[in-house]
């Protein structure tokens, strides 16, 4: 469970967001929606536990573990896909068995290039070495800054299906997005209103 | 362990930073007897110093370098989310650092203390004192290059913000050597090396997550 009690944020003198409340259950998803600026990436951050200067609540569950993927998602350029994924599954779970890595990838269509360094990827294939690693998470809290952009449609269909098996074992999914996603039509919406 | 290996293995996909801090330090080096004079007689009592301040000065260099890519690319947002302890991700990158930048010029010492006709004798406390000093330079580095990392500017503000910390060590490093191993230096700069290798990870700690909410 994830719940939001009375949030609000300054930053440079100005009221991001003020009085969030949502609760999110356990095989739920909330889609954060909002205008370019409106405080988007910052709440992210927030529920991620990257920035700290908010006041109200922020509730998880004990031990739920939380998977935070913003606009910067943490792919190294000299590494390869199985590398970067390797190190990013490790930087929170112990064991990963190795042909998983790779099944993982080619879920999100990458298999010729696995051994090329990230740099010779396009900025799309850098972001499904990125979501690859939703598939092999064992955190149950995931929080999705704009991960539908970028992606052609067959990726976001990939992402999409991912997300729904996550939410079907019991998984929290919070997203932003500016394009409409049809498999999340009926999930909960929280609206930032740009500032005041 | 598999931070350390990340870090490495990066570092020898792209050596070019690497090359370069150790190219400027040759050079330096190099070039100076040409523009003062090729005199050893004369070359002889600066050596240690000088050999000291391109070594300061090429860590400089190379602070920022990895981390910068980092942050660019989201890496230290992960790092800071993850299990490990923050104090040890930021010691990783201060030992990464160290590995691409000081002992690269610790091993070149010999050869650039050469080029200053260097009696050999006071090689082997110039190398003495670098062994206990370039660590600290590197630990100082990466707290200035996680202070600026994010900043407009950071690559010129890192030199002078974090330049008087390594004053000391400078000092210290380059006394010993040039006394001969005088052992009043030789305890303050072991000393020294302790006291920044069990604070700073701390300190970079905090600052890193200050360095990722923004």
């Amino acid at each position: 469970m994830l719940q939001i009690e009375s949030l609000s944020c300054f930053r440079q003198d100005r009221h991001l967001f003020k009085d969030l409340n949502a609760k999110v259950l356990p095989g739920q998803a909330l889609q954060i929606v909002g205008e370019n600026g409106s405080g988007k990436t910052t709440l992210f951050k927030i529920l991620a536990g990257l920035f700290e200067e908010y006041e109200g609540r922020v509730i998880t569950s004990d031990a739920a573990q939380v998977l935070y993927l913003g606009h910067r998602y943490g792919v190294n350029d000299q590494l390869t896909p199985i590398e970067n994924l390797k190190f990013l599954l490790q930087l929170n779970e112990n064991q990963l068995a190795p042909d998983a890595l790779e099944a993982a990838l080619v879920r999100f269509q990458l298999r010729a290039e696995l051994d090329e360094p990230c740099a010779s990827l396009s900025e799309g294939q850098k972001k499904r070495v990125a979501l690859a690693r939703l598939i092999l998470t064992s955190a149950r809290i995931w929080l999705l800054d704009e991960a539908f952009s970028a992606l052609d449609a067959p990726g976001r269909a990939v992402l999409s299906e991912v997300c729904q098996a996550h939410m079907a074992c019991g998984g929290i999914l919070i997203f932003s997005s500016h394009q409409a996603i049809p498999e999340f039509a009926s999930a909960a919406q929280l609206r930032l209103e740009a500032g005041s | 362990m598999m931070l350390l290996r990340r870090e490495l293995k990066i570092m020898l996909r792209s050596p070019a930073g690497a090359i370069q801090s150790l190219m400027f330090a040759v050079l330096v080096i190099a070039l100076f007897p040409l523009a003062i004079t090729p005199d050893p007689s004369q070359l002889e009592p600066l050596g240690v110093g000088l050999i000291w301040v391109v070594t300061l000065l090429a860590c400089l260099l190379a602070a920022d370098k990895s981390l910068l890519s980092d942050y660019a690319d989201g890496s230290l947002e992960q790092m800071v989310l993850s299990d490990y302890p923050l104090w040890w991700v930021c010691l990783v990158k201060s030992i990464a650092h160290w590995v691409s930048c000081g002992l690269p010029l610790l091993l070149m010492a010999p050869l650039l203390a050469a080029m200053l006709a260097m009696p050999s004798e006071r090689v082997v406390w110039l190398m003495a004192s670098l062994i206990l000093g370039s660590p600290i330079l590197s630990l100082f580095c990466t707290l200035g290059a996680m202070l600026t990392v994010g900043l407009n500017q950071s690559s010129a503000l890192l030199p002078i913000l974090i330049a008087p910390f390594l004053v000391p060590t400078l000092i210290l490093g380059t006394q010993w050597a040039t006394t001969g191993g005088e052992a009043f230096y030789g305890y303050m700069l072991a000393a020294l090396l302790c006291l920044s290798l069990v604070t700073l990870p701390f300190a970079m700690a905090v600052v890193a997550k200050i360095a990722v909410s923004r």
